[in-house]
């Protein structure tokens, strides 16, 4: 760190000489800017307006009458069901894969036996086996245990596919443990359960709470396992909900473009109170 | 504990679990000698008539009608697991045609010729084009229980007359609007191309034009060959054509109904002509009132091909939704009662027409004109009222395999990327 | 059993559970679609054996062979152009200057959004009416067919997975350029190494892991594009998208031919946990990363 100090004077002047670089990038940066901003603008702007003023004031247009109608009827076609249910797939999901994948990732970590060490490398291999593919058998599974269109019927699959990475993280978190303190316990006669309870629950839980938000936003965020498991309005999650609200009032674009908002509010709730955990959890560990 | 004792509880107990996740089999409703099961889609509007009917029709009757609704994608698959099964209802929902005929083939529905005769007055109750949706060979299997949503032309009047035009009756007539309107940086006919059902309503009316109704029959009955009748090639030659001269504009590929753009290129006066469902008329009054109450908004009969076999007047579309009985059902007399009570019934048919059906029932003219869409409702009533014939939507009539790859091969014929040849050649391999 | 001089290992109880679920949720299908790949099955009651038959097929199935060139395509097109644009905007989010940082907040922006809702905003502004490039195409003389051309289609799609996807790949990279050390950029530049030359010598080969990371990511990934394609044009104009695992889903969902369609899930298994073995084994990251859980 020390020499850092000392070459800052350096290095700023060096970047104001050179100055190129910076256009370059800085133009880069300006020009994507433009192109994430355009849609948001339309999202929001679109969503504020009338929907007969929809066809006749063009895209782009600022609004001539700001109208908060959109939001109400979003609210009309059952969008508060349909924000309950994806929080109970996200809450649910996120429950089960920490129940079984914390003391999964303390028993890889700490175990000697190989049998452990092969479940590990078959989690590994999980990484890479793409869910959208096995969506049929998927579907298989879940008419037979009586699951069809159902809000479990989209919490398991989901959490089953989350652990692969969520076991990856928490492993490599209960890593940084130092072995001492396992041992400081062991020398106290701790059982496995003691030392799990007291020991590995508070030291793992900055990881869990990546893993938490990991898996929260690939729930909340899913399509295909409720697309294909479930069916009825009463299990209908977000994302779905916004698909059906596009063929069922198919002409309203603007108030689709209302739903689209309210869709991401919580997650954009989240993302002005912690965006430093949202993002450590969007990266899961791969960023380290 | 031992450690292998604890594995072997946790292995015992997944195996339980799956052991009871598959051999449960499916509970649900079923027949009973006390009661009639009636099965329909989920619809609230709709549901909320049916069940009023229902509760009318129980305070007389000796045995009980009880509602069962679905949503409509699992429809089709649960009533074909349950037809056969002791879970059967009595009295099912269907879609009439293709879809009530493979029920048939499997000696599943019962077959209501006889009633229908018996009941003389209730036959001949219902529109004959759309009855004869529910005949199946010779027999009849069903009877209509929801409103028609044929598909008309519709136009923008105000944007015809500006090109000196009136609504074509013609094929050629259609031609030379296209021409007209072209001049005119007018999209002569919007077609949301993204979804290729909108094409299909082209096609098929080009092939009931040209050919008469047997031509499809024909691929519904599995006939070798059907495709490839000359009037399917030429129906199909006729889409390109109206592509070529630049009937649909140089973007339909984009355009999507489900977007809305379609029906707004209608109202605003981007496009002077739109073939779509009756169903349109709804989307119009609520999203552009202007323009659907305003006189400009037109609707006519798909034209006529000069020379063609189909008889005038013919129609397509969704004929209508169908009530049949199941074959097993314990008391087909109560359903046959039930039926006749019901669906021609005064306060069932009234209770429709409020909620905007247009029912294919005969005489209600009068009650179609107080209703809110009123010139609508009785253009549509007496359009179908006198077709010779009502050919179902094509993709609804046809096994779903065969239907998504016509759907595909819609698109592709639009797009010019094949030929009436192949496409033919590629759905004979559904036959 | 174990000798008491060390402590207490925890055993295979402890992963049981999560190996358990696992493997009935996410392996187990895995060796079920192989088998419903041998069968012919509606969805409905029982499947039926049938052996090879689904498999003669798709070895004589055009549409599966155009649908898989789509597919690595796609693939390959959202790698090439998200791979630079997320190193190089990554590494610039990277400084620590507050104008910086502002931009980049707004970059993660579409991360807050679902796949639905993105492919669901974009197609309302690519309506060739209403949308842009109604407003926008005639300046250009462009007649605004965006999502019903057969090129422009797979393009379009590539952008907006582009813009879906880039500010989550510009994450890993600037959390990544982060740890790249201070010093060895003032080495560099006393070298009077330009910008531009550091970006190259420096940034990048450090952040190969974090390089390797990402392509696999995206190539396991790629499967999702699915939802996307199947909101924006579900597989056209004609069969223009059909990527594969759509083809997959229409078989099965729509035709209803589930055992058919279970023959191409095999294909889409074999080719992304291929994809992605091979990226790993080829770039020895495997090594990298048990070196670095060696530290």
């Amino acid at each position: 760190m020390a020499p850092n100090v000392k070459d800052r004077p350096v290095l700023r002047r060096r970047r104001r000489s050179g100055g190129r670089p910076s256009y370059w990038s800085g133009l880069g940066a300006a020009f994507w800017l433009v192109i994430v901003a355009i849609p948001l603008y339309f999202l929001v702007a679109t969503s504020l307006r009338g929907s007969g003023d929809y066809m006749s004031e063009g895209p782009l247009a600022i609004p001539d009458n700001l109208t908060f109608d959109n939001y109400l009827n979003v609210f009309e076609v059952g969008f508060l069901r349909f924000l309950g249910n994806s929080l109970i797939v996200a809450l649910g999901a996120v429950g089960l894969v920490l129940l079984v994948a914390v003391p999964a990732a303390f028993g890889i970590v700490r175990s000697r036996s190989r049998v452990v060490a092969t479940t590990f490398s078959l989690f590994l291999l999980g990484l890479a086996v793409p869910a959208q593919a096995v969506i049929i058998p998927v579907y298989l599974l879940i008419t037979r245990m009586n699951l069809y269109d159902t809000l479990i019927a989209v919490i398991l699959p989901t959490a089953a596919f989350s652990l692969p990475i969520s076991i990856l993280v928490l492993t490599s978190s209960l890593r940084d443990v130092p072995g001492s303190l396992y041992e400081a316990m062991a020398l106290d006669g701790a059982t496995n359960r003691q030392v799990f309870l007291r020991l590995v629950l508070p030291l793992s839980r900055p990881g869990v709470m990546t893993v938490a938000i990991f898996v929260g936003l690939n729930a909340w965020n899913n399509f295909i396992f409720p697309l294909v498991l479930t069916q009825s309005e009463s299990t209908r999650v977000l994302p779905l909900g916004l698909w059906a609200f596009q063929t069922q009032y198919g002409t309203d674009v603007p108030g689709l473009m209302a739903a689209v908002v309210l869709s991401s509010l919580p997650i954009l709730a989240l993302y002005l109170f912690g965006r430093r955990q949202l993002l450590g959890g969007l990266a899961a560990g791969f960023g380290k | 504990m031992s450690r292998t004792h604890r594995i072997s509880v946790i292995g015992s107990t997944a195996l339980a679990l799956t052991l009871v996740a598959t051999a449960c089999g499916s509970s649900g409703p079923g027949m009973s000698e006390d009661a009639l099961q009636v099965w329909a889609l989920e619809e609230a509007a709709v549901n909320d008539v049916l069940q009023a009917s229902m509760d009318s029709y129980n305070e007389g009757a000796e045995i009980d009608s009880e509602l069962v609704t679905f949503v409509n994608d699992a429809y089709k698959q649960r009533l074909q697991v349950a037809l056969g099964s002791p879970n059967a209802p009595d009295v099912f929902f269907n879609w009439g045609g293709g879809n009530l005929s493979e029920y048939v083939d499997q000696g599943q529905v019962f077959n209501m010729t006889t009633a229908l005769d018996e009941n003389p007055e209730f036959r001949d109750s219902f529109l004959p084009s759309v009855l004869d949706v529910a005949r199946i060979e010779d027999g009849y299997y069903g009877v209509p229980m929801l409103g028609m949503q044929p598909v008309v032309l519709f136009t923008n009047n105000a944007v015809l007359e500006e090109s000196g035009l009136e609504a074509p009756q013609t094929y050629d007539e259609l031609l030379e609007a296209v021409e007209v309107l072209k001049e005119d940086e007018v999209t002569p006919i919007v077609l949301p191309g993204a979804q290729g059902w909108t094409q299909l309503m082209w096609l098929s009316y080009l092939v009931e034009r040209i050919g008469g109704p047997d031509v499809f029959q024909a691929v519904v009955d599995g006939e070798e060959g059907a495709w490839e009748h000359p009037a399917m090639i030429e129906a199909m030659e006729k889409c390109q054509e109206l592509v070529d001269a630049g009937a649909f504009g140089p973007n339909f590929a984009s355009i999507d109904y489900d977007g809305g753009g379609a029906s707004a290129m209608l109202a605003n006066g981007d496009a002077a002509m739109f073939l779509m469902g009756s169903w349109d008329l709804s989307q119009q009054q609520e999203n552009h009132p202007d323009f659907a109450s305003g006189g400009d908004l037109g609707y006519v009969p798909f034209p006529v091909v000069e020379g063609g076999e189909g008889e005038e007047g013919a129609v397509v579309g969704n004929p209508s939704n169908y009530f049949s009985i199941n074959d097993d059902s314990l008391n087909p007399d109560a359903a046959v009662d039930f039926l006749v009570e019901t669906v021609t019934s005064d306060e069932y048919v009234t209770g429709l027409i409020d909620a905007g059906q247009v029912p294919a029932v005969e005489g209600i003219e009068d009650q179609l004109a107080d209703s809110d869409y009123a010139d609508f409702a009785v253009f549509t009533h007496g359009m179908v009222s006198e077709a010779p014939s009502f050919t179902q939507s094509w993709d609804q009539a046809i096994p779903p395999a065969a239907a998504e790859a016509l759907l595909t091969n819609l698109q592709l014929l639009f797009l010019g990327e094949t030929t009436p040849e192949d496409f033919a050649k590629d759905m004979e391999s559904f036959l | 059993m174990r000798s008491t001089y060390t402590t207490e290992r925890p055993g295979f109880v402890w992963v049981a559970p999560a190996l358990l679920f696992f493997g009935l949720f996410g392996l187990g299908p895995v060796l079920i679609v192989l088998y419903l790949s041998l069968t012919d099955w509606s969805g409905l009651g029982a499947p039926e054996w049938v052996g090879l038959d689904n498999w003669v097929r798709l070895g004589e199935d055009e549409q599966v062979r155009s649908s898989l060139g789509i597919t690595l395509f796609l693939t390959l097109l959202c790698w090439a152009t998200q791979t630079p644009m997320a190193l190089a905007f990554g590494s610039w989010a990277a400084g620590t200057q507050k104008s910086r940082a502002v931009v980049s907040s707004i970059f993660f922006l579409p991360l807050l959004l679902s796949t639905a809702a993105i492919a669901l905003l974009w197609k309302a502004i690519l309506e060739p009416h209403y949308g842009l490039p109604g407003q926008i195409g005639p300046l250009f003389g462009f007649n605004g067919n965006v999502l019903g051309d057969s090129t422009l289609a797979l393009y379009a799609i590539a952008f907006i997975v582009l813009w879906q996807f880039l500010p989550f790949h510009m994450l890993l990279y600037q959390a990544a350029a982060r740890q790249v050390p201070r010093s060895l950029y003032e080495a560099a530049e006393l070298d009077g190494a330009s910008p531009f030359q550091r970006f190259l010598r420096i940034t990048v080969p450090q952040l190969r892991h974090t390089i390797i990371a990402s392509s696999v990511l995206m190539i396991v990934g790629s499967m999702t594009y699915f939802e996307t394609v199947l909101l924006l044009t579900n597989g056209g104009p004609g069969n223009a998208t059909r990527i594969l695992p759509l083809y997959m889903y229409t078989q099965g969902f729509v035709s209803f031919e589930m055992g058919y369609a279970s023959a191409i899930a095999v294909v889409l298994v074999v080719l992304g946990t291929g994809l992605s073995l091979l990226v790993v084994r080829v770039t020895g990251y495997s090594r990298m990363t048990s070196q670095r859980e060696g530290i």
